[in-house]
C-alpha cells in the first residue's frame, strides 16, 4: 500500500478541524472629518470603583488633601483614552487624543443619563503628556478631575490638546481659541460616539454640559463656551479658572514689565502657534529671541525633555524674559516705565541671559502705546480692545482675546487674585467690566477670588477659607517664595471644587 | 539556521532513506491509533508589555485533555514514522499576577481561548524485534502548531480595556517521545507515551489599536493512551 493515501487523509482530518474566526478589536474610523472618533470603542485604560479609587487617592499626601477638599467618592471611575480628528492652527487635519473618564456603579448619581464636563487642562511643556493615564502617578490633574468631578457622578471629556501624546500635529497651537476650541468641540463629539460603545455603557449623556478649565484651560473653556454658543449648541454653564481671557491687555501688561511666572515657557508655544496660524509673527526667530535662544526655539516646546533640563541645557532663560538692560526708546517716561520693576516677582522676569531682544520689545510697547489697549495701562471704560495694533504679535493677541462675545448662560469666574503666573485681575476683572458694559446682567457672571475674605452669605465661603488655610500652611513650612511659585497651582483643586459647586445648581 | 529548522530537515532526511530502503516482510506498513492526550504545560512567558500595562503581568495555559489521532507508518522492524495530532483543544490562557487590575479581577480568570491545531512528526526507534509483545520505542521529530479561533473572553476584554483581537503566529519546534507498545492479538495494539515539544510563540493582544505583547514558551508534555489498528 503506498503511504500517500493514509498520510493525505492525515493531513486533511487535521486541517478540516482548523478553521475558525478570530476575536476583532475596535473599528478604526475611515473619515478624517473633525469629531471622528478613530478608535471604537475606545481603550479603558482603568477602571476603579469608588473604594480602588479612594484607595488610591490615599496613597499620597495630595490625593488626601484632594480628597479632603473633593468629599469621598460616591462613584467608580472608568478611564477611556479617545483618539479623534481635529484641526490644527492653520486648520490642517489632525489627530488629537484624550481621555473620557465614565462614574459607574450602583448609586443613583453614577449610572443613567448624567451630565458632561468639558475639562481643558493647564499649559504643560511635556509632548507626552496624557491626561487619561490614570497609572501615571503624575497626572494629578487627571487625578482631580476624577476625584472632583467624575466620582461624584459627571461625566468628563478632556482633550490632551492637538500636538501634544500621540497627536500628528508637530507643534501645539497655544491659546489659538479657535483652534483650541475645536479641538475641545471635537474631542466632545468623539466621546458622545464612543460612550454609547463602552464598557461603561449604563451611563448616558444626560444633553447637560458644563465647560471648565484651568490656566490655559481656562481660556480655552471661554473660547469654547464661546464658540458653542456661535454654533447654537447647548451649554447649561461654565466655570473658566485662572485663565488669560484679556489676552491683548495681558501680553501688553508682561511686555510693560509685569513679567509673570513660566514667561519664558510660555513665550516660545505663543510665537511658535501663532506662527503657524497666521504665518507673519516673524521672518526669522531672531526677530525676536536672542541669538542664544533663537535657534531651534520654534519647535522646542512641548517637548520630550523635562523643562528642567531644558533649563539645565541652557536650551531657555528660567525666568530672564527681557534684558535686565533699559531699552532706549527716546521717550525718558518710557524708558522708565520699560526699566527692571521694584516688584520682586515681576523683577525675576529680567536678567543677563535674557529671551526676548531689547529691539523686540520696544518695537512691540511703541505700539502699544501708539494703539493702546483699553485695559492696560490705563484701563479705559469698557475696558475696550486695541483699536488697531500694528505689531504681528499684538495683532494675533487681539484676535484671540476673549473680549469678543457675551454669554447667554450663567459664567462664574474663579482665581487667585495674588496669581503671579496669570493675574487674575487683570484677565477675570477686565471680562467682569467688559461684560459689564456690554449689558450683561450682574447676576449672570459671578467672580470667585478665593483669597478674598468670604462674607456670611457666601456660597463659596468654604473654598476662600480652605485655599488661604493651605497658603498659609505652605508658607509656615516652605516659606514665602514657595508660596508664591506654588500659588498658581495650589488656586487649582480650589477653584474646581467651585466650579462643582456651581454646576451642582442646574 | 535554526534548531527546529535543523531536527525538521534531519527527521525528513533519516525518514526519506529509511523509506527507500524498507524491508518487504508481510508485516502490515500502516497503523491508525485513537486514544486521549492529557496534555500539561510548563508555561514560561515574559510579563506583558505595552502601554498603560502594569508590571508583573504574566499569564498561564490550563491543561487540556483531547482526542489523539495518528498515522504510523512502518519503515523498518525498528523504524516507524509518526504523523500524530489530536483534535485540537481548545486551550484556556489564565492571568498570572495582581489580583485585580484597578477593580477588574486579573489573577486566575481567564482571559483568552485558542484551539491548537499541532501536529507532530516523528521518527520512532523501537526496541527488540517483531515476536516481542511488549516494545519500548523512542522518538523525535517535530512539532507544528497553529493556534485559531483565537478569542479574548469577557474577562479578558475587561481586563485589556475593551475588545481585543489576539495574534499568536505559528510556532515549530522540535518534538521528542518515549514510549511503549503491546501487541494484543491480530492487528490490534495497544500504545502509551510521553512527549515534550517546543512550543514558542509571541502572544500580541490589540486593544483599540493598543498592542500589548508576551514571548511565551508553552511547554506541553503530553501523555497518550491509545490503541492501534494495523493494515
Amino acid at each position: 500500500m503506498s503511504i500517500r493515501g493514509p498520510f493525505y487523509f492525515a493531513i486533511a482530518v487535521v486541517l478540516l478541524t482548523a478553521c475558525g474566526s478570530n476575536s476583532t478589536t475596535s473599528e478604526v474610523a475611515t473619515s478624517s472629518a473633525r469629531g471622528t472618533l478613530i478608535q471604537n470603542p475606545p481603550l479603558r485604560i482603568a477602571s476603579l470603583d469608588a473604594a480602588a479609587l479612594t484607595a488610591k487617592l490615599n496613597v499620597s499626601a495630595s490625593g488626601q488633601q484632594l480628597l479632603e477638599l473633593a468629599q469621598t467618592p460616591t462613584c467608580g471611575v472608568d478611564f477611556y483614552y479617545i483618539q479623534y480628528w481635529t484641526v490644527g492652527g492653520a486648520n490642517e487635519t489632525a489627530t488629537a487624543t484624550g481621555a473620557l473618564m465614565v462614574p459607574t456603579g450602583t448609586a443613583a448619581q453614577c449610572s443613567g443619563p448624567r451630565p458632561i464636563v468639558l475639562y481643558a487642562h493647564a499649559t504643560t511643556t511635556l509632548k507626552t503628556y496624557n491626561i487619561a493615564d490614570i497609572t501615571n502617578p503624575s497626572n494629578t490633574e487627571g487625578a482631580l478631575v476624577a476625584a472632583m468631578f467624575a466620582a461624584q457622578g459627571y461625566i468628563v471629556v478632556a482633550p490632551n490638546y492637538a500636538g501634544y501624546d500621540t497627536s500628528s500635529l508637530s507643534y501645539h497651537p497655544f491659546l489659538n481659541g479657535a483652534q483650541q476650541s475645536k479641538d475641545m468641540i471635537d474631542a466632545l463629539s468623539a466621546a458622545r460616539t464612543a460612550l454609547p460603545q463602552t464598557l461603561s455603557a449604563a451611563t448616558t449623556d444626560s444633553g447637560k454640559l458644563f465647560i471648565t478649565g484651568y490656566s490655559e484651560g481656562g481660556y480655552v473653556a471661554m473660547a469654547t463656551h464661546k464658540a458653542l454658543q456661535a454654533a447654537n449648541q447647548t451649554v447649561t454653564a461654565s466655570a473658566p479658572m485662572s485663565g488669560p481671557y484679556a489676552l491683548a491687555a495681558f501680553f501688553d501688561a508682561v511686555f510693560y514689565g509685569d513679567v509673570n511666572l513660566g514667561s519664558t515657557e510660555f513665550t516660545p508655544l505663543i510665537t511658535t502657534s501663532y506662527q503657524k496660524a497666521y504665518g507673519n509673527i516673524y521672518s526669522a526667530t531672531t526677530d525676536i529671541y536672542e541669538p542664544t535662544y533663537a535657534t531651534g526655539i520654534d519647535t522646542l516646546l512641548p517637548s520630550t525633555t523635562p523643562i528642567d533640563t531644558l533649563f539645565e541645557d541652557g536650551k531657555l532663560p528660567e525666568t530672564a524674559l527681557f534684558s535686565s538692560t533699559t531699552p532706549v526708546t527716546g521717550n525718558p517716561t518710557l524708558d522708565a516705565a520699560l526699566a527692571v520693576p521694584k516688584n520682586p516677582i515681576f523683577a525675576l522676569g529680567f536678567g543677563a541671559s535674557n529671551l526676548i531682544t531689547n529691539d523686540y520689545r520696544v518695537n512691540y510697547i511703541l505700539d502699544a502705546v501708539a494703539h493702546p489697549d483699553g485695559a492696560v495701562p490705563v484701563p479705559k471704560p469698557g475696558v475696550p480692545l486695541a483699536a488697531s495694533p500694528q505689531n504681528t504679535l499684538r495683532i494675533a493677541a487681539k484676535l484671540n482675546d476673549m473680549r469678543t462675545w457675551i454669554p447667554h448662560v450663567p459664567v462664574l469666574l474663579c482665581g487667585g487674585d495674588m496669581d503671579p503666573t496669570v493675574y487674575f485681575t487683570l484677565n477675570a476683572g477686565t471680562m467682569q467690566a467688559f461684560w459689564a458694559a456690554a449689558g450683561l446682567p450682574p447676576e449672570a457672571v459671578t467672580v470667585l477670588d478665593v483669597n478674598a475674605a468670604p462674607t456670611a452669605q457666601d456660597p463659596f465661603a468654604a473654598v476662600q477659607v480652605g485655599f488661604q488655610e493651605t497658603e498659609a500652611q505652605i508658607v509656615a513650612s516652605q516659606g514665602e517664595e514657595a508660596a508664591v511659585e506654588s500659588y498658581h497651582t495650589t488656586v487649582a483643586p480650589f477653584c474646581t471644587a467651585a466650579a462643582r459647586g456651581f454646576f451642582s445648581q442646574f | 539556521m535554526s534548531m527546529t529548522i535543523k531536527a525538521a530537515g534531519a527527521t525528513a532526511l533519516i525518514a526519506l532513506s529509511l523509506s527507500i530502503a524498507r524491508a518487504d516482510d508481510g508485516v502490515p506498513s500502516n497503523t491508525v491509533r485513537v486514544g486521549l492526550y492529557y496534555v500539561h504545560y510548563h508555561t514560561s512567558a515574559d510579563d506583558i508589555s505595552g502601554p498603560y500595562v502594569p508590571t508583573g503581568l504574566n499569564l498561564s495555559v490550563n491543561d487540556v485533555e483531547t482526542l489523539y489521532l495518528a498515522y504510523v507508518r512502518r519503515i523498518s522492524e525498528h523504524f516507524d514514522l509518526e504523523l500524530a495530532a489530536g483534535y485540537p483543544p481548545l486551550t484556556k490562557t489564565e492571568g498570572r499576577g495582581p489580583a485585580t487590575l484597578g477593580s477588574v479581577p486579573y489573577n486566575g480568570q481567564v482571559i483568552s481561548t485558542a484551539r491548537w491545531f499541532a501536529p507532530t512528526l516523528l521518527l520512532n526507534y523501537k526496541f527488540f524485534d517483531d515476536s516481542h509483545a511488549w516494545r519500548p520505542y523512542v522518538g523525535i521529530g517535530v512539532n507544528y502548531a497553529n493556534f485559531y479561533d483565537r478569542r479574548s473572553t469577557a474577562a479578558g476584554n475587561e481586563a485589556s480595556g475593551g475588545p481585543t483581537s489576539i495574534s499568536l503566529p505559528v510556532s515549530v519546534g522540535p518534538a521528542a517521545t518515549v514510549g511503549m507498545s503491546y501487541h494484543l492479538q491480530g492487528r490490534w495494539s495497544l500504545f502509551a507515551s510521553y512527549s515534550a515539544s517546543v512550543v514558542k510563540s509571541k502572544l500580541t493582544a490589540d486593544t483599540a489599536g493598543e498592542m500589548r505583547t508576551s514571548h511565551i514558551s508553552f511547554g506541553p508534555r503530553a501523555l497518550v493512551v491509545a490503541a492501534g489498528y494495523a493494515f
